[in-house]
């Protein structure tokens, strides 16, 4: 540690830190523009200028180490004089066009200038013009007449992201960001540019001339587009969400965003949004529909007894709504058939959860399945940063494609998801074979043929093993891993935590409101459904059809229903089955807790009015608590931060039983020339946004290059006919060099229509006749 | 990308500790027989030496003496510094303009000559200076740009960069 000083005020800090850093803890406040934490000294901007005793000019802040005993001053005339010139010089060509610039009010420059800079200029020559209000992308646009070149947003992308899309082009006045040959830059990453950038060069284009600081509001809020809850700042005017930022939380987050959660805000407001009550396809009054529903529940009871209605949590609801769908179907409907909706069959106990503090601790990271790049992008920044600060960071990934990537090199095992499991308690078994239900694990699957070799298995348990600090994302495809992951953690002794990358977004959170989250639990409701002996759906958030991997019991149990009821946001697939659609409130327009899966509570908050007739969960079930004549107390005490440890969730209970063996997968149909595999991607997650329309592609499934080649598919993707058991249709589909010959990928519950009738898939062929798009 | 361009970069490899420095060398050569650099070529030494292109790019706008345009056979630099502006540059330049019948930054339709500006060329006592092909010409009469033309046709007196 090093003790300094700074405006006569001593403070201590570890070895490496920067004065402005060291300044910070004491609440001073130096001027930046290059300079920030995560990217670190650049020393470009020269405005973080101060004056250290013994040293004989001014030193920038920002590049200059503390070392023992300093006594710098961040005040006083020669500092005030240097900050003055720096500020002239940067404003010499600045359009000074603050009244119609987006960042007005939200501007470094503005603020800087205000506090430090000369009241007017001396520079009476013309200003250099260039590009305003140029394209780095649909939703990024630059103006590089205000740019100061601190060179932040080029540094992100390249140094941090590790995709090189920015550049700076030229040489002094003339220099400008750009992109690289001038082409749209296609990072799913781009956004945070505007967040970082510090005055008003890189904007956002839905909210270009959109508003001004003194007409808006911003609301804390956590993104929920994916089980990463993101803290983020939403801005509103006029009810209408208009803008996504992200909220850096200091010393953990710095407040990134994917592009899909920074422009994906706008579902609220969308064409698809359901904003009207429909009770048997009739629009009707929300207090129509919902004292239906309230008589077909009465009616169910009445008929069928206790536990005739179940009830399937899914969409992007908080916890206290979930708590409160399952008190109302306990004391109210009197059904414990309350299940959280699940697209993949594993489950994480708690007490595996890890967090993010275990990516930025780690030597090893291993991806189950999941490609974080795609399902949790943040995720991916998170590793990049490890990546930075810890070359050495091993990364493995296991699963049906290619998890690895040019960002994120690492080594891949190629496996089928049913063998994923096998894989892990094979190299466990080689790898520390008398270790505790190491043998159980493995018992049934011996002698399974992998289509890897015995040296990479071991050498796979080994890497397990040895790794000092252990962390796995699993997409929880294979329901086997979770047995798999609790032997393992009991086998090190070392840190090992487990993120699960699977939906919905906050079952977590869910699970926390009392509602068993796993599959077992939503597949026996449906069961009953199938039975008879439930006869009433009541879905909320919930697409069976969409989400289910048993499609086919989704549909049944649907078909058998007496009553399907149907809360929703956008239009689900479920709809030929619904007899009442609920337009419901969401994201933006609730406030409530949402559980991440790092197992951290969040507030979001509630800054909209929800349109039309869309209503709070609150309101639904306190109008049928009412028509039911029963007041069954809303507002009792639960709150979801009970049984938290500060704002994460107990890691307590969940004790492991003994091991379990790991069941024998199925043999594979081998007839069968092709593999489907589902994965995670973002920007497929069902949330319509027309912001990120053009990002969007119809070609969203995927096939390795060779195949794409073959089947004539060109550089953006392309059509073909998949022969199937039920009949031919046409997929889009694009080359992936991640994935594997003769594979298909497709995005799990994709809306796409076509993605649902995959089954039994023989061939792709290439089609006469390409449609024109 | 030519053949031979993989041997001169492999040669600059092992000349300089890394890519990054290995890379201006390679502009040069490159430039220096192609007469120009191309997106092509920025995209070429890219991969050559495994750097982000974005990072080609940056280094090659940066330099002014490495040509992102094609350029004539002769390029004719004309010193815009404040001394040469102060001996009649800007008329140097106009009667240059005119002799040419190309605007500064243009080359002219038979591919001989590229006219360009230049910030100071640091010979202010010979003001105002003119390069031709990186050759100087100076203490020259802004009315008279011919001379210029006329002697610079002897090609082995050239520099080349």
């Amino acid at each position: 540690m090093i003790r300094l000083t700074i405006d006569g005020q001593e403070v201590t800090v570890p070895e490496g830190t920067m004065i402005v850093d060291a300044a910070a803890r004491l609440g001073v406040d130096v001027p930046v523009y290059c300079y920030h934490q995560a990217l670190g000294p650049l020393g470009a901007c020269r405005m973080c200028l101060v004056q250290v005793e013994k040293m004989p000019k001014l030193v920038t802040g920002c590049t200059t180490a503390v070392t023992e005993g300093m006594v710098v001053h961040t005040k006083g005339g020669a500092v005030e004089k240097g900050r003055k010139g720096v500020l002239e010089f940067l404003l010499i060509n600045h359009p000074l066009d603050c009244p119609v610039c987006d960042k007005g009010g939200e501007c470094y420059l503005q603020d800087y200038t205000f506090e430090y800079g000369p009241g007017r200029g001396r520079f009476q020559e013309p200003k250099i013009q260039k590009v305003k209000n140029g394209p780095i992308n649909d939703l990024v646009l630059i103006d590089q007449e205000r740019c100061v070149l601190c060179q932040r947003c080029v540094r992100f992308m390249g140094d941090y992201v590790g995709e090189e899309q920015l550049l700076l082009e030229g040489r002094g006045v003339e220099t400008v960001v750009t992109t690289v040959d001038h082409q749209p830059a296609t990072s799913q990453f781009t956004g945070n540019v505007i967040d970082l950038c510090p005055v008003g060069a890189l904007l956002s284009a839905p909210y270009y001339h959109k508003g001004r600081p003194w007409n808006i509001d911003r609301h804390s809020t956590v993104c929920p587009h994916c089980p990463v809850g993101c803290s983020s700042l939403a801005t509103t005017r006029e009810s209408h969400i208009i803008r996504l930022e992200g909220r850096p939380v200091p010393d953990r987050d710095w407040g990134w965003l994917c592009d899909r959660g920074r422009f994906g805000y706008d579902f609220g407001y969308h064409a698809d949004r359901i904003a009207d009550s429909w009770v048997k396809e009739r629009a009707t009054s929300a207090a129509q529909a919902t004292r239906d529903v309230a008589e077909w529940m009465q009616q169910t009871n009445a008929q069928y007894g206790p536990g005739s209605i179940g009830f399937v949590m899914g969409g992007q609801f908080t916890a206290e709504e979930a708590h409160l769908i399952k008190k109302f179907a306990h004391d109210v409907a009197q059904s414990d058939n309350v299940a959280v909706m699940r697209n993949v069959r594993g489950y994480l106990p708690a007490a595996l959860n890890g967090t993010f503090q275990d990516l930025t601790e780690a030597d090893t990271v291993v991806f189950v399945g999941v490609d974080p790049y795609e399902a949790v992008p943040v995720v991916h920044l998170k590793l990049r940063d490890r990546l930075r600060h810890f070359s050495q960071l091993k990364v493995l990934g296991v699963g049906p494609r290619r998890l690895t990537r040019d960002t994120m090199p690492g080594r891949d095992y190629l496996v089928a998801s049913q063998d994923e499991a096998v894989f892990f308690a094979r190299a466990l078994a080689a790898a520390a074979k008398d270790g505790p239900g190491v043998q159980t694990l493995v018992d049934s699957v011996r002698d399974y043929v992998l289509p890897v070799s015995d040296a990479d298995i071991e050498a796979f348990g080994q890497a397990l093993l040895d790794a000092e600090h252990l962390s796995l994302l699993w997409d929880g495809e294979n329901a086997a891993m979770a047995e798999v992951l609790a032997v393992l953690a009991g086998l090190r002794e070392k840190p090992t935590a487990v993120l699960p990358t699977f939906g919905p977004v906050n079952w977590r959170g869910y699970e926390q409101a009392g509602i068993d989250p796993r599959y077992d639990n939503v597949e026996e409701l449906l069961n009953k459904t199938r039975t008879g002996e439930i006869r009433m759906l009541v879905l909320w958030g919930a697409d069976l059809t969409r989400d289910l991997p048993d499609r086919q019991l989704a549909e049944q149990a649907l078909a058998k229903a007496d009553y399907v009821v149907s809360a929703q946001v956008v239009p689900p697939l479920d709809m030929p089955y619904i007899d009442a659609l609920l337009p419901v409130a969401t994201w933006g327009e609730v406030e409530g807790t949402y559980v991440n899966m790092e197992g951290r509570l969040s507030i979001g908050a509630a800054g909209v009015q929800p349109p039309g007739q869309a209503r709070p969960t609150r309101t639904y079930v306190a109008n049928w608590g009412r028509l039911f004549r029963q007041d069954f107390g809303l507002d009792d005490e639960w709150d979801p931060f009970d049984s938290a440890q500060g704002d994460l969730i107990s890691r307590a209970g969940n004790n492991h039983g003994p091991a379990q063996a790991v069941p024998r997968p199925g043999t594979r149909d081998a007839s069968q020339e092709w593999t489907i595999i589902e994965g995670d991607w973002v920007m497929e997650n069902g949330m319509p946004s027309e912001i990120l329309e053009p990002r969007e592609t119809e070609f969203v499934a995927r096939v390795s290059p060779e195949d794409a080649a073959r089947l004539g598919i060109g550089e953006h993707g392309g059509y073909v006919e998949a022969q199937t058991a039920g009949g031919t249709v046409m997929i889009g589909v694009q080359a992936d060099p991640a994935i594997v010959e003769r594979t298909l990928w497709i995005p799990r519950g994709s809306r796409h229509d076509w993605a649902q009738h995959l089954e039994g898939l023989v061939k792709l062929t290439r089609p006469e006749e390409v449609p024109s798009v | 990308m030519k053949p031979e361009w993989n041997q001169w970069a492999r040669e600059f490899k092992e000349q300089y500790p890394g890519a990054n420095s290995a890379l201006m060398p390679l502009l040069h050569r490159i430039q220096a027989e192609e007469g120009w650099l191309s997106d092509e070529t920025i995209h070429d030494v890219a991969t050559l030496f495994d750097l982000p292109e974005s990072y080609v790019e940056s280094v090659a706008s940066f330099y002014s003496l490495f040509f992102r345009n094609q350029v004539g056979k002769k390029v004719v630099h004309v010193c815009v510094g404040l001394s040469c502006a102060l001996a009649g540059s800007d008329r140097l330049m106009e009667n240059l303009e005119h002799r040419l019948g190309i605007k500064e930054g243009q080359t002219t339709a038979d591919g001989e000559y590229t006219l360009l500006e230049a910030e100071c060329l640091a010979a202010c006592n010979q003001a105002p200076v003119v390069q031709v092909n990186l050759r100087y010409f100076e203490g020259l009469d802004p009315e008279r740009p011919d001379v210029l033309l006329e002697s610079s046709k002897s090609p082995e007196e050239e520099v080349k960069p």
